[in-house]
Parts: C-alpha cells; sequence; structure tokens
C-alpha cells in the first residue's frame, strides 16, 4: 500500500460549473466538510467526477483509494483546481484487509464505487465486489466512526420482470436473485454485493445508502450501451428501438451518488439514477451516426430478439453450455423490453437536479467519441 | 456415483464444475476455499450442497473419492498431500507442482497409497489433439520423433489475467519461481515432454522482459522465452512462448523421418505434412490442393463436433476428467503417464533456474562498471 497527500494551489481550470445547492440543503448534511471521507475507485470513470462534486460542495478532507495501476495522478489536478482541498492518494488492494483497515481509518462516509466488472467471470466480478465491499465493512466496524456507507450498485440488478407499476422501473421494483442464469458476473456480483450490505446493516447497524445508476455515459467512456444494441460480425444489431435508454452524464450521476452520502435521513433507501429527457434508443443510435460515424445496423423488433434469446437460452441449456447462456430471456427483460423510468425520488428526497441536460451531455460525448476515432 | 470435491474457487474452479456437471455418474459433494464467501459464492451457482474453509474437514465430513485442487501453484504440493493421506484421488491443475522434487512426492505418495493423480494438461486431450495421437500412434511420423516445435502465444491485454497481474505488484503469480512462465507454460511444455523418451533431456533457456513491459515500469514479468530441448543428438525441440508476437498462436508441430503433423490449438486445426514430393510443376499444384482439401476437412470436422454437440471450450478437460475417472474406478492407465508429468516439472523448473541465473549474471555486469565508477 502507498499513500501521499495533496494540498491544492489555486487553479480553476477545466471543470464542469459547481451543481446548485441551498444552504438549507448544506445544513442538512450529515457531516461537516473537514470532515473525512473516503471515496474508493477514485480514480474510475464516475469517482474522479464523484471527487471533483466533493470538492465542489466545499467537502476538503478526502482519503482517494485506488490501484496501484490505477493513474490516480489526474486527481492531484482535480485536488489543484479547488482552493483548500486536502487529498489522501492510497493505492492498494481492497482484498487486502490491512488496505482497507488504512483506507477506512477516521472516514465518516465511505462512498463505495471500485468493483470488479469480472468481464465473464463469475469469480473475478464477486472477489472484486462482494470480498472487497466485506473487507471495507469490517474495517469500518473496527474503526467505529462510519455514519454512512454509499454503495455504488447498478441498475444490472433489476429483474423487469413482474413489476408492480407495469412498465415503469423504480427503487422499489424487484431485483434479479439469479444474475448466474442471467449469464452476467457483474449483475450476480453486484446483487450479492447488495445483499452483504444489507445483512451488515442488520446485524452490525452500519448505516447505509445504496444508488443504482442506469447506463453512465460521458467522455472518454465511448462504447455504445448494450441497451442500444449488439455490435457483432460487422454488423450493429440495433434492439432498444423506442425504448427510452437510462442515461445518465457521468457528472451528473456524480452528483446524486454524491447527495446519497450526505443528505440527512435518507439511510437504508436506494435510489435509481437517470437523467431527465432520456432519448429513445433509436434516436441516440440515429444521433451517434450523424455526430460521430456512419456505419451499418439493423433494427431488430422487440418480438423477434425476444424469440432469437429465448432459442439461444434453451439451445444453451440443451448443450449443456456448448454455447454459452449470453443471450437469455432474463437479459432480454433487463435490457430490450420497453421500460419507462423515474428520477422523482432522487429529486424529492436528496434534491438533486442534473447539472449537465442530456442534450448537452449527449454534445459533449459524441465529440469526445469523434476525438477517439480521429486518434485511434 | 462418484464423489468430486473441489478445493479453491476462483475463476477455473467454475470450468471445473461445469464439466464435472457433465460427466456421468459423478457429484460435486464439497468446495472449500479459505475466503467463505467464495466458497459459497460457487454452491450458490452449481448444485453443491456443502461448502468448507478447511480442507480436512471437509475431506472427513465429505469424504470425496476425488479431490480437484484449483488453488494458486503455491499450495498444489501441501494440498494434494494431505487428499492423498486421506485417501482421495487428486486432480491438480496446472502448474502440477512449483518444484520438481514435490511432482516426484506426490505420485510416490500416491504410489505407496494406491491411489491416482492427474495434472490439468487438459489441451492435450482436446478432440484435435487426440487426432495427432492417433494418427502418431498409426505410425504417420514414419519412426522416431525427429524435431518438435511448441508455440504458446499470450495476450498480455486480457482482461481476465494479465492485467489483473500487471495491475497488482502483490499478485501470487509474482511469487513464484518462475512467475507468469510458470503459471503458463505447461501445456506448451507438456507437449514436448510426450514425445521426448529420455528423462533428463538437454535444456537450453533464453528469456527477456519484452520492450512493452519495460515500457511500463515492469522489469520482473518476463514475457519472451525460447527453449531448446535436445535428447542424446537425436529428437530436439523448440519452444516459444511470446506475449508480442502476431497473431499470437498456440501450435504444435511434430516432425518425424517421412512425415509431420501441424496441430493449430486456436482454430482445432489439424494438417498432415507430406514427405514425399512431387514432380516439377506437380509440386507446386497439388500440394496446395491437398492442403485446401484438409481445411474442409477441418471445417467439416468442426462442424460435425459442434452439430453433435461435442465442441465446448472445454472439451478436452471433461475428456481428461473422465479418463481420470475411469482410470479410479475401473483400473484403466491415468489419462498422463507419471514419466510425463514429472519431465514436464523438471523442464519447467531447469528452464527458471537458466533465466535466474542469466538474470543474476546480467545484474553482476551491469553492477561491475558502476563499482569501477565509484
Amino acid at each position: 500500500m502507498n499513500d501521499s497527500t495533496i494540498s491544492a494551489a489555486n487553479s480553476e481550470a477545466g471543470f464542469p460549473p459547481k451543481p446548485s445547492s441551498s444552504l438549507e440543503q448544506e445544513r442538512s448534511f450529515i457531516i461537516a466538510p473537514d470532515e473525512q471521507i473516503l471515496v474508493t475507485g477514485a480514480a474510475g470513470f464516475i469517482g474522479s467526477r464523484v471527487v471533483a462534486s466533493l470538492f465542489e460542495r466545499g467537502f476538503h478532507n478526502l482519503v482517494c483509494f485506488g490501484r496501484p495501476s490505477g493513474g490516480l495522478a489526474h486527481l492531484k489536478e482535480i485536488a489543484n483546481a479547488h482552493p483548500g482541498a486536502q487529498m489522501q492518494l492510497i493505492t492498494g488492494n481492497l482484498l487486502s484487509r490491512r488496505d482497507c483497515e488504512a483506507a477506512s481509518k477516521g472516514a465518516k462516509l465511505i462512498i463505495h464505487l471500485a468493483a470488479g466488472t469480472g468481464e465473464k467471470s463469475f469469480p473475478d466480478a464477486f472477489m472484486n465486489s462482494v470480498v472487497t465491499t466485506r473487507n471495507l465493512l469490517d474495517a469500518s466496524l473496527q474503526s467505529g466512526q462510519l455514519r454512512r456507507f454509499v454503495l455504488v450498485s447498478s441498475f444490472s440488478v433489476y429483474t423487469n420482470c413482474g413489476k408492480p407499476q407495469g412498465r415503469l422501473l423504480e427503487e422499489s421494483c424487484p431485483v434479479e436473485e439469479h444474475g448466474d442464469l442471467r449469464g452476467e458476473a457483474y449483475c450476480f456480483a453486484k446483487y450479492k454485493q447488495e445483499q452483504l450490505l444489507t445483512e451488515y446493516s442488520r446485524n452490525f447497524g452500519i448505516p447505509y445508502v445504496v444508488v443504482r445508476p442506469g447506463s453512465v455515459y460521458g467522455p472518454k467512456r465511448q462504447a455504445i450501451v448494450g441497451r442500444v444494441g449488439i455490435d457483432s460480425f460487422g454488423l450493429f444489431l440495433h434492439m432498444g428501438g423506442a425504448n427510452p435508454i437510462p442515461l445518465t452524464y457521468v457528472d451528473n450521476c456524480a452528483d446524486a451518488i454524491v447527495l446519497a452520502g450526505l443528505v440527512r435521513g435518507v439511510d437504508g433507501e436506494i435510489f435509481n439514477i437517470v437523467d431527465d429527457d432520456l432519448p429513445s434508443s433509436r434516436q441516440f443510435l440515429r444521433c451517434y451516426k450523424k455526430n460521430v460515424r456512419g456505419f451499418k445496423s439493423i433494427y431488430v423488433p422487440h418480438a423477434v430478439s425476444y424469440a432469437l434469446c429465448y432459442l439461444w437460452e434453451k439451445y444453451s441449456q440443451w448443450s449443456e453450455g456448448q454455447l454459452p447462456p449470453a443471450f437469455n430471456r432474463r437479459r432480454w427483460h433487463a435490457y430490450w423490453k420497453q421500460t419507462s423510468y423515474s428520477n422523482g425520488k432522487l429529486k424529492t428526497r436528496l434534491g438533486w437536479r442534473p447539472r449537465v441536460p442530456t442534450a448537452e451531455g449527449l454534445q459533449r460525448f459524441f465529440e469526445s467519441c469523434r476525438q477517439g476515432a480521429k486518434s485511434a | 456415483m462418484l464423489k468430486v470435491a473441489i478445493v479453491g474457487c476462483g475463476k477455473i474452479a467454475d470450468a471445473h464444475a461445469s464439466q464435472i456437471q457433465r460427466i456421468r455418474d459423478c457429484e460435486i459433494v464439497a468446495v472449500c476455499d479459505r475466503e467463505p464467501l467464495m466458497a459459497k459464492q460457487l454452491c450458490d451457482r452449481f448444485p453443491i450442497k456443502q461448502h468448507f474453509t478447511d480442507l480436512e474437514e471437509l475431506l472427513r465430513k465429505a469424504q470425496p473419492h476425488v479431490v480437484h485442487i484449483t488453488t494458486p501453484p503455491e499450495g498444489h504440493f501441501e494440498l494434494a498431500r494431505v487428499c492423498l493421506e486421506h485417501g482421495a484421488n487428486v486432480y491438480i491443475e496446472k502448474p502440477f507442482t512449483v518444484y520438481a522434487n514435490q511432482a516426484q512426492k506426490l505420485i510416490d505418495l500416491a504410489e505407496n497409497k494406491g491411489l491416482r493423480l492427474t495434472a490439468g494438461h487438459n489441451y492435450q486431450f482436446s478432440p484435435v489433439a487426440r487426432r495427432m495421437r492417433e494418427l502418431v500412434k498409426s505410425g504417420y511420423l514414419g519412426g522416431s520423433v525427429v524435431h518438435i516445435e511448441s508455440h504458446y502465444g499470450y495476450n498480455l491485454a486480457d482482461p481476465s489475467y494479465a492485467r489483473a497481474l500487471l495491475g497488482d505488484k502483490q499478485h501470487w503469480v509474482r511469487r513464484l519461481p518462475g512467475k507468469l512462465l510458470q503459471n503458463i507454460i505447461s501445456h506448451g511444455i507438456a507437449r514436448i515432454a510426450e514425445f521426448l523418451t529420455t528423462d533428463a533431456p538437454h535444456v537450453i533457456a533464453y528469456g527477456f522482459v519484452s520492450p512493452v513491459l519495460k515500457s511500463i515500469g515492469e522489469n520482473d514479468i518476463i514475457d519472451e522465452l525460447r527453449v531448446i530441448i535436445s535428447e542424446e543428438e537425436r529428437t530436439t525441440a523448440y519452444f516459444t512462448f511470446s506475449s508480442q508476437m502476431k497473431p499470437s498462436i498456440h501450435e504444435f508441430r511434430v516432425y518425424g523421418s517421412q512425415n509431420g503433423l501441424v496441430l493449430d490449438d486456436h482454430h482445432d486445426i489439424l494438417l498432415k505434412l507430406r514427405g514425399n514430393k512431387y514432380k516439377s510443376f506437380a509440386d507446386k499444384f497439388v500440394p496446395p490442393a491437398q492442403f485446401a482439401k484438409q481445411h474442409v476437412g477441418n471445417l467439416l470436422t468442426n462442424l460435425r463436433l459442434f452439430l453433435g454437440n461435442d465442441f465446448h471450450m472445454d472439451s478436452g478437460m471433461k475428456y481428461l476428467m473422465e479418463s481420470f475417472y475411469s482410470s479410479i474406478q475401473e483400473g484403466a492407465p491415468v489419462p498422463i503417464p507419471y514419466r510425463e508429468i514429472l519431465l514436464t516439472t523438471r523442464i519447467m523448473e531447469e528452464v527458471f533456474e537458466q533465466l535466474e541465473t542469466n538474470r543474476s549474471q546480467a545484474q553482476l555486469s551491469y553492477q561491475v562498471p558502476q563499482l569501477r565508477c565509484e
């Protein structure tokens, strides 16, 4: 494990405007600006924006934890842009209990973003999401100073089946308890991670909030999200059609995560994070082709995509996994079934407002994709 | 019903559990991992009733006939020894053991106890590898093996393994004497060992850290290796491990005194290299046509296997497990002769010793001028 401390110099360059937050709201935060906050996964796509958002709100005592290979250096630029910011950079591995203890010592708030995607490996995803979270929770119990643990989960935990509100996906909707049957390591790990946190809360009284971002987009993340479609064999299969895509611009998402950590009176709550004015899959794809690059795509109607997922699932079962269950009905429900989304709870309980409108967020995203394509 | 247990619930344990499930008359009765959460997650996804954090407790309570050891290699020897002492047969993932003397001790113990051992050299049992073995047995090479070439390409951008290793200075692979090579090259070396006849071939190894790894400050992980193996000036072999060579091939070539064979593991292709020549321009036209015919034959074979539901990515592992289980239940020979397992570990140990010696000498020669300057 390695750590270094940085004090900020005066600089203002290159960061988004400060989010609007009233004095009344700031008074209702659970910690004071000088109290210590630990951010895991701080160097990541969302993590670095969370760090910036905390500094912008005046919280200047941050511990940023990342992997040695995580490129924590750019966090120094963020700290330097905020006068008075104090940032301790710690590199290590959350699989090490000692690293977890060092990182969480003195932390009043933990914002836990670090997770394993695991690609196709369930054990990898599980180990880097669940075992690491357990270590961090144990360390925070030992520290005994924690006021809230914010777990950054994902929309992928929802089954999108048997919802009480029809097409509307909200926080009370059922979650996927069998991510393994969906063939999705990330979903499996995220569900288990949430389950572990609620167990710790029940058994040890750890106060927590879970946030579930939709598809987080923004500069530097250039891929088209899977809810729009799949690029395979040189042809893009457009699966989303008229479905709204639950996008959240990375700065808006970071603000929501920060508010979930700070606002009083929301312990034990779950918040979905999606922006306003969501584009449909078709609109997104059209804009992407117009603004970034043209490519061949074919629309797969919902009935057809459902039938294909069904056939793939059955073949996978019959063949004992000769083709892995990459496509199946559970996945279809989660990603391609027509669904609407709400950020009502986020707005009413946390006072969140998206600082970057979707139209502007998409323009920034497309510009980043264009630059990426040029440099590739 | 054969009772099977798995020790070590990481990534490769998933492959084992999936393949064991496909084998008739056997059942995974328990799993074990030092980390209880990891043991439990495997039980959550597979029909396994018991999970343990202590191997001896598992052996006492579940009483498995076979234990699959899928932990990092450092633990293989001790875990396998405990299993054998408790009367269980053992399937050990590659590399079999870290040191050759450990392999010898395990084999001796298994033989004394009347138990069976095997190593996870599953690539040697893929459908295409089995076809190659049959051809060699049928005498296609025309006499003894003259030369062997084994190429093992490795993708450092692989997110599931290499990126994790490079990003973690405490990764267990770094603690192995041969580091990355020790965890990977067994497959390629075991292929060669299968065709060697003596127990102590001459080995010359040369390895280095690629410029790509050096550029990211990684100076400890050797990712380029060339090995020459020879026995009594009769059979020779080249082994190549490369992270930089593209395409990143997994290829095995074996040449006899009359014909040769090429096995392409990535594409499941087996090609016959005929030693005879055709007259004049016929030699320019007939062999390409014959190669084309062979490629079509490989395509049709692969299609037939796929349609017959016998072309799983880990079908070699299933075949190896089935062969091992039948050696336990029916007394058939073990699928991988112990001589081959021992030879593989000996060659690997020799390679790593030479690399370490070369590295020490290089450091010494680098330090000498510095001392003179002082």
